[in-house]
């Protein structure tokens, strides 16, 4: 180490760079975490005000930051955090996660029984407005398992980092997840058609 | 793959979209799809529905000024 970067003033200046270094590579991330945060709180008010809190808390805690390992995640984790202490403190309380068990083909199922069509043409019955309000109606532990990787591309190790649970309790949600969002995107297909 | 090789390939097909079965499991689910319709109509659906989900999240349009806001807020609170 060159004698001059003891001197306080020089490693002050040299954090200082670190810090806005790290700010500006954590502010790169800041809309695919918008993306999330919307599916999470379900309003874009509420994901303007998670995002916000995630990048306070990330940059008061920037130093536990381990440079090189996957910042993406780092900040999920924080974001997933907030998004817990908002929900208690606003005491809402996961439901009951509904068991199902109509396979894993229910929801192709169902959208074909709506009458014969080409087989590419059977995803065109889903809506834009169904995806979002069936995400938005699974119970939050599913929820967020399931936009983390199929929304936000969280690998299963990662995404078990950010909710701090085995990779076999991300796939058994994921799992559970899904089907419960392919039951609800069944319903809310069927109520559109009837509408 | 269970005796059923439709029941055993749905229930591969998850984790085989999810790419984290061994080349050999996925090489079975994907002779089995090449060889039955009925299971590669249904495969061709979920890998759509991965899709359209994503699709349909990543379009959300992020508000106009958010990345500045977030960026003053920050620094006033530093």
């Amino acid at each position: 180490m060159a004698p001059s970067e003891s001197e306080p003033g020089v490693v002050a200046a040299s954090e200082a760079r670190d810090r806005s270094g790290f700010e500006e590579e954590a502010l790169t991330h800041a809309e695919h975490l918008y993306r999330i945060a919307v599916r999470l709180t379900g309003g874009q008010q509420a994901a303007e005000d998670l995002v916000q809190e995630t990048y306070l808390r990330a940059f008061r805690s920037w130093r536990s930051y381990r440079p090189g390992t996957n910042l993406a995640a780092w900040l999920a984790t924080i974001m997933r955090n907030a998004n817990l202490d908002e929900l208690r403190r606003q005491s809402r309380r996961p439901l009951q996660e509904p068991l199902d068990d109509d396979g894993d083909y229910y929801l192709y199922n169902r959208l074909a029984q709506a009458g014969p069509v080409p087989q590419d043409e059977v995803l065109a019955r889903l809506s834009g407005t169904a995806i979002v309000s069936a995400l938005a109606d699974l119970t939050p532990t599913f929820r967020e398992v399931v936009v983390l990787v199929d929304v936000g591309d969280f690998s299963y190790a990662d995404a078990a980092e950010i909710l701090g649970i085995p990779i076999g309790t991300v796939m058994s949600r994921l799992y559970r997840g899904r089907r419960a969002l392919k039951r609800a995107l069944a319903d809310r297909t069927a109520q559109e058609g009837a509408a | 793959m269970s005796a059923d090789p439709c029941r055993g390939a749905e229930s591969m097909l998850q984790p085989y979209l999810d790419r984290v079965l061994t080349p050999a499991e996925a090489a079975r689910i994907e002779q089995h799809l090449r060889e039955c319709s009925y299971c590669s109509d249904r495969y061709i659906f979920e890998r759509g529905l991965r899709s359209v989900v994503r699709e349909c999240c990543c379009e959300e349009p992020v508000p106009v000024g958010f990345v500045e806001r977030l960026r003053r807020r920050c620094s006033d609170q530093a």
